[in-house]
């Protein structure tokens, strides 16, 4: 894993722990654990996008990619992915 | 106290706003219809979703010069207002949930006169989703829509209607023509507050509309998230709508109390009148500055806009409920009948406790922020 990788589930981690008042494994189904509100998520969006310099936007906003740190950190990379190479929807 | 001048309303806007709601707003509350020709001028200018980009043609308002102008509408019009909120919120859920392809496609027509509505609410789920009924199947190349929506705001008036729907255990929002097969449309007969606002039953009897009609391209996202991105827009704008019924009642009042003479002096100058005047400009100025706050957040995308447009959306609404009934009290019969602009807010910020999520709602999602974030 690159250190931006890194860096950047390190922030979340920091982010939902400091929210959720308990330790969230890179991993953990956070809806699981029952810890992601729909207004949460919206918070993780509005996060990501302000931190990251990204837009989350229509066909993104698949519950699936805000299942684990892990899953927004794939996010956020696929789409700067994309619009590195020019193909933003 | 007034917004810097780069985030007032354009003047031209508020002339045309003025020019259009004249002293007609008593008399559409009455009868309970908003003149067509009104809502496609103020469409047409853009300025029923004013934060469209004008890379779409729109007028590229921030949130906060966006907020200014729903104020002005809400102070004169809460019905205008209300088609205001819905029209913003549906080009702010194609902004957020279409493509690219589908903004380009869609924003232009809302800023062009064409008018929209949102429809999430069912006779069975209101502030819990979960028990959302309409369903959306695909069915070749066309999603097959069926279910029944109440209570939707701008329904009557509206060329597109912004249907969200349950996708197998995922979710959906679609862009429906109001005028498309398996669409029926009926007027909820006399709402008591926004009685112009052209609230409407929507049913959907295997409707079929082309997979592009689909926000985002293909249906799955989650129901519940997409409803709250959605509702965020619809509750900053009823928040500032708020603010406006304020403005309007501290200006009823204080014109009222500074006129009207009991025991031989003015009525401002009874210790318990200037007490309600005292709390209606504390209302006002509280609520303003909640909305701005919500917006500052919205201008510079900072996650704390979630909260925050619930805290205005919570603030603003009550103290209109509040206030529109103080300002009653000072006018007293001079106030107490419909159609007159106090009266109208009495009736129409009650109506404000209760949309784009309830007081009790909003007091449950800001404890629960409360307990997460302390």
């Amino acid at each position: 894993m690159t250190s931006a990788s890194q860096a950047l589930e390190a922030d979340l981690t920091d982010l939902l722990e400091r929210r959720t008042k308990i330790p969230v494994a890179p991993d953990a189904d956070l809806f699981e654990l029952g810890v992601v509100s729909s207004l949460f998520a919206m918070e993780l969006v509005v996060h990501l996008e302000s931190t990251y310099d990204i837009a989350i936007v229509g066909p993104d906003l698949v519950m699936e990619n805000f299942r684990s740190v892990q899953a927004m950190a794939a996010l956020v990379r696929r789409i700067q992915d994309r619009v590195g190479a020019g193909t933003g929807v | 106290m007034r917004a810097p001048v780069s985030e007032r309303p354009d003047a031209a806007a508020v002339a045309l706003v003025d020019e259009l709601v004249g002293d007609l707003a008593g008399t559409w509350d009455t009868s309970g219809v908003l003149p067509d020709p009104v809502l496609r001028k103020l469409g047409g200018a853009g300025l029923l979703c004013a934060q469209v980009p004008e890379v779409y043609g729109g007028p590229g308002y921030s949130s906060l010069r966006n907020g200014e102008l729903t104020a002005h509408v809400g102070g004169r019009c809460s019905s205008l207002r209300s088609i205001q909120t819905s029209q913003g919120m549906a080009a702010w859920t194609v902004t957020r949930l279409g493509t690219e392809r589908q903004r380009a496609a869609y924003l232009p027509r809302l800023v062009g006169g064409e008018l929209a509505a949102v429809a999430f609410s069912e006779p069975g789920a209101g502030s819990d989703l979960s028990t959302m009924e309409t369903r959306a199947r695909i069915d070749g190349d066309e999603l097959v829509l069926d279910g029944h929506k109440v209570w939707i705001t701008g329904a009557a008036y509206a060329d597109l209607v912004v249907v969200f729907a349950g996708y197998g255990d995922a979710g959906t929002a679609v862009m429906v023509p109001a005028g498309a097969p398996g669409v029926t449309i009926e007027r909820v007969p006399e709402p008591l507050g926004c009685r112009a606002a052209g609230h409407a039953n929507v049913r959907l009897d295997g409707v079929r509309v082309p997979l592009d009609s689909v926000l985002g391209g293909r249906p799955g996202q989650s129901l519940p998230l997409l409803v709250t991105i959605a509702l965020a827009y619809g509750r900053i704008s009823v928040a500032w709508g708020c603010a406006g019924i304020l403005r309007a009642c501290l200006a009823a009042a204080t014109a009222h109390a500074r006129g009207r003479r009991q025991f031989g002096r003015p009525l401002a100058e009874h210790q318990l009148v200037a007490r309600h005047l005292a709390e209606l400009f504390t209302a006002e100025r509280v609520a303003s500055r909640a909305c701005a706050d919500a917006s500052a957040s919205w201008d510079g995308n900072s996650p704390d806009l979630v909260t925050a447009t619930m805290l205005a959306k919570y603030v603003s609404s009550t103290q209109a409920a509040r206030g529109a009934a103080t300002a009653v009290q000072v006018l007293a019969s001079a106030g107490a009948r419909d159609g007159h602009a106090v009266a109208r807010a009495y009736r129409d910020a009650k109506l404000m406790e209760i949309i784009e999520g309830s007081n009790e709602m909003c007091e449950l999602m800001l404890a629960r922020h409360a307990l997460s974030a302390a």
